[in-house]
C-alpha cells in the first residue's frame, strides 16, 4: 500500500516537471466550511485531507480507486478521493466522515452502524459509511441490487458485508434490530 | 523480327506494365495529392513560411529550434523507452512478425549516432538509409519525414547532438524471415518513398500549407490515422479514415461529419490537441496520449491551428463500422438501461462507477466521462480494453488526472466482460470481445 502511495508521489515529480515543487494556493469547502491551503494542482484530495488539513477519519487503503476506503461526497456523490486531484473539486462542496453525521442520510446511517454492530476492525468503515450514506441520500428505498451497485466498490478485509447490508436496510427502514 | 521474338517481346513489354501497373495501383496517390493545387518550389513560395519554426522562436538558436521541431515530430515518444534516458532508444515495437527495437539516438558514438555527419543524417531521416549503408524499417516514418526541408533535419540533428550521449545499446531485432532482410527495403523504399520535399501548394491559404507541412512531415498523423495498403504502406485513397496502429484504434480523423471530424468544433479539436481533451469527445489515450503529451502540447497555438485548418480540408472517408451518432447519456441508475452482461456489470460496479457514474457522465471530472468518445462508440471496443488493460494519465494545466491499470487486478475474461458491458451501456452497440481477445491486445501492447 504504502508502496502505492510513493509511487504516485515519484511519478508526479519524474512525469511532470513544470508542477515539481510548485504549490497553489487553494480554497476548498469542506463540511460546509472554507478552508484554504497551499498544495499542488495534482495532489489528491485525500493527501489534502489527512496531511494537510489533519482530517484522518478518511483512511487510505489501495491508492488506486479499488477498495473504498477513502470514499468520501463531493456535491453529494460518492467519489474515491484518493485518485482526485485537488483542482478537479474547486468550487465543489466536499463532505467528509467528520461530518456525514449532520446530513439526514448520514446520521440514519450512523445510527444503524451502531445499532447492527457493523463495525470489525474498522478500517474500511469510514468508507462504506460515506458510499451508504449517498446511496440512502439518493435512493432511500434501496433494493438489494440497489446496495448491490452502490456499495461493490467498498471492500471489507473483516467480511462485514452481511452486517452493512442489514444495517442500510434498518436505516432505510427506520426498524432497529 | 520473327515471330517467335516478336511474342517474347510482346509478353516482356506486358510483363513490364503489368508490374508498372500493379505499382502504381497499391501504391495509390501521395499524401497531399488530395489537395489538387498548384504546386511551386518552396524557394519561389512567397505568401507565407510553412517550414521551419514559429515566428516567436525565427531568432533562436539552432539547437532550440531543433528542440521544437524535434518534439513537433515527436521523434522522443519512439526512441525512449520509458524508464530510461530520453532519446536512447530500445523501445520494443511488436509486429506480427517478430519485435523491432528503436535505436538510441543520443550523440554516443558507439551506440548512438554521434558519427553521423549531417549527410548521414539527412539519409537517415529523409531516404532511412542508416550510417553503414544498411536499410531502416519504416517503422522509422521516413516517408513522411522525407518531406521536411534539410535545414530542419538537420536543426533537429543540431538539437539531437545538444543532448548527453548515453550509451545504450538496443536489443537485436527478432523478425522472421522473409522480414530479417533489410536489403529488401530498397525496393519498398524505391516504390513507397516519395523521396521529394515538401512543396506549397499556391491555390490554399498560408494557413493550410503550415499545417499540411506540420501533420505530413513532421507530426506524421497518416502513420497511425491512415489503413495501409498490400505492401504496408499508407493507402490515401482512405487517408485519414481511421486503423488500428500498436494494438489500439486510432479513429478517423478525415472531415467526415458521422464518423470522422466534420462535426467537431474547431474550439474542440484546438483542445483535443493541445490539452488530449475536448468536452463530449473524450481523452486522449494509449499512442495519441503520448502525441500530446510529448509533441501537440508543445506546439506554438498557430501551429495547433493550422493543423485544425489543414485537417479540416482533408476529404470525408466514412468508417462504416461506427454508428452514425455517438450514444446519448445512460440513464442514472443502474437498473434501467442495457444489462446484457452480468458479470461486467460487476466489475463494473466494483471498478469503474465511483468514477464514470452509471449514466457515463463522471461525477469526478469531464475528463472520465465516457458519454460521447469513440472508445465506448466502437463496437470493436479495442480502445475500452486497451485502457482497462494500462490505464491513462492525461496532463492539463491545472494537474493530472489518471485511470489505474486493470490488467494485472482483472483476468482476460472479467476486462473483455466489462469492455462489453461499457460499451452496451454507453455506446450504440455492445462489443463481442471474448478472453482470447483481451490476450491478443495484451500481446500486442506488452513492451
Amino acid at each position: 500500500m504504502i508502496m502505492v502511495a510513493r509511487k504516485f508521489a515519484d511519478q508526479v515529480a519524474a512525469s511532470d516537471p513544470a508542477s515539481k515543487g510548485m504549490h497553489m494556493a487553494t480554497t476548498l469547502t469542506i463540511n460546509g466550511e472554507t478552508k484554504s491551503f497551499d498544495a499542488p494542482p495534482e495532489m489528491p484530495l485525500l493527501w489534502v485531507l489527512r496531511d494537510i488539513l489533519g482530517m484522518t477519519g478518511t483512511k487510505f487503503g489501495c491508492g488506486i480507486a479499488q477498495c473504498g476506503a477513502c470514499t468520501v461526497h463531493v456535491d453529494g456523490k460518492a467519489v474515491r478521493s484518493c485518485v482526485l486531484p485537488v483542482s478537479a473539486v474547486a468550487n465543489r462542496a466536499v463532505t467528509t466522515i467528520e461530518h456525514v453525521g449532520s446530513t439526514p442520510a448520514g446520521a440514519k446511517v450512523q445510527k444503524a452502524w451502531l445499532d447492527a454492530e457493523v463495525i470489525q476492525c474498522g478500517y474500511c468503515q469510514s468508507g462504506q459509511i460515506m458510499a451508504a450514506a449517498a446511496l440512502l441520500a439518493a435512493t432511500p428505498h434501496p433494493d438489494d441490487s440497489d446496495i448491490d451497485a452502490a456499495m461493490a466498490g467498498n471492500i471489507c478485509r473483516c467480511g462485514t458485508y452481511v452486517r452493512i447490508r442489514e444495517a442500510i436496510k434498518q436505516a432505510a427502514s427506520g426498524r432497529q434490530s | 523480327m520473327s515471330g517467335k521474338m516478336r511474342i517474347l517481346t510482346s509478353v516482356v513489354v506486358i510483363a513490364i506494365v503489368a508490374a508498372g501497373l500493379g505499382v502504381w495501383i497499391i501504391r495509390g496517390p501521395g499524401p497531399l495529392d488530395f489537395a489538387g493545387g498548384t504546386k511551386v518550389a518552396l524557394a519561389d513560395y512567397r505568401a507565407g513560411k510553412p517550414t521551419g519554426v514559429p515566428a516567436k522562436l525565427e531568432k533562436a538558436s539552432l539547437v532550440d529550434r531543433g528542440e521544437y521541431l524535434a518534439k513537433a515530430a515527436d521523434c522522443m515518444v519512439c526512441h525512449t523507452k520509458p524508464g530510461e534516458k530520453d532519446y536512447s532508444g530500445g523501445l520494443g515495437f511488436k509486429l506480427p512478425f517478430g519485435t523491432l527495437y528503436s535505436t538510441n539516438i543520443t550523440p554516443d558514438k558507439d551506440t548512438g549516432i554521434g558519427n553521423y555527419s549531417d549527410q548521414d543524417f539527412l539519409n537517415a531521416v529523409q531516404h532511412g538509409k542508416r550510417h553503414d549503408g544498411a536499410r531502416l524499417y519504416p517503422a522509422m516514418p521516413y516517408t513522411s519525414y522525407t518531406y521536411m526541408t534539410d535545414e530542419d533535419v538537420l536543426a533537429v540533428k543540431a538539437y539531437l547532438f545538444s543532448l548527453p550521449a548515453v550509451r545504450a545499446k538496443a536489443p537485436e531485432n527478432t523478425l522472421s524471415f522473409p522480414f530479417n532482410q533489410r536489403w529488401a527495403m530498397m525496393f519498398w523504399s524505391a516504390v513507397f518513398n516519395p523521396d521529394t520535399r515538401f512543396t506549397p501548394d499556391t491555390s490554399k491559404s498560408p494557413e493550410w500549407n503550415r499545417g499540411a507541412y506540420l501533420a505530413e512531415a513532421l507530426a506524421h498523423c497518416g502513420e497511425c490515422h491512415t489503413p495501409r495498403n498490400l505492401g504496408f504502406a499508407l493507402d490515401n485513397r482512405k487517408k485519414f479514415g481511421g486503423a488500428i496502429t500498436a494494438g489500439w484504434r486510432a479513429f478517423n480523423i478525415s472531415s467526415d461529419k458521422a464518423t470522422g471530424l466534420g462535426n467537431w468544433r474547431d474550439e474542440d479539436l484546438i483542445s483535443y490537441l493541445s490539452l488530449g481533451h475536448a468536452p463530449g469527445h473524450g481523452s486522449a489515450s494509449g499512442p495519441m496520449g503520448e502525441a500530446v503529451d510529448r509533441s501537440f502540447s508543445q506546439f506554438a497555438p498557430e501551429d495547433i491551428r493550422a493543423v485544425v485548418a489543414y485537417l479540416r480540408s482533408v476529404p470525408p472517408v466514412a468508417s462504416p463500422d461506427l454508428p452514425a451518432t455517438t450514444a446519448p447519456a445512460a440513464p442514472a441508475s443502474h437498473k434501467d438501461g442495457v444489462t446484457a452482461d452480468a458479470r461486467g456489470k460487476m466489475v463494473f460496479a466494483s471498478a469503474c462507477a465511483s468514477c464514470h457514474g452509471w449514466s457515463g457522465e463522471s461525477p469526478v471530472s469531464p475528463m472520465a466521462t465516457l458519454t460521447g468518445t469513440w472508445a465506448v462508440n466502437d463496437p470493436a471496443a479495442t480502445n475500452v480494453a486497451q485502457i482497462v488493460l494500462s490505464g491513462t494519465r492525461r496532463h492539463t494545466p491545472d494537474g493530472a488526472l489518471s485511470m489505474p491499470a486493470f490488467g494485472n487486478a482483472y483476468s482476460d475474461d472479467e476486462i473483455a466482460a466489462v469492455a462489453n458491458y461499457v460499451t452496451a451501456r454507453f455506446g450504440t452497440k455492445g462489443s463481442k470481445l471474448t478472453a482470447k481477445d483481451v490476450a491478443e491486445l495484451r500481446e500486442q501492447t506488452a513492451e
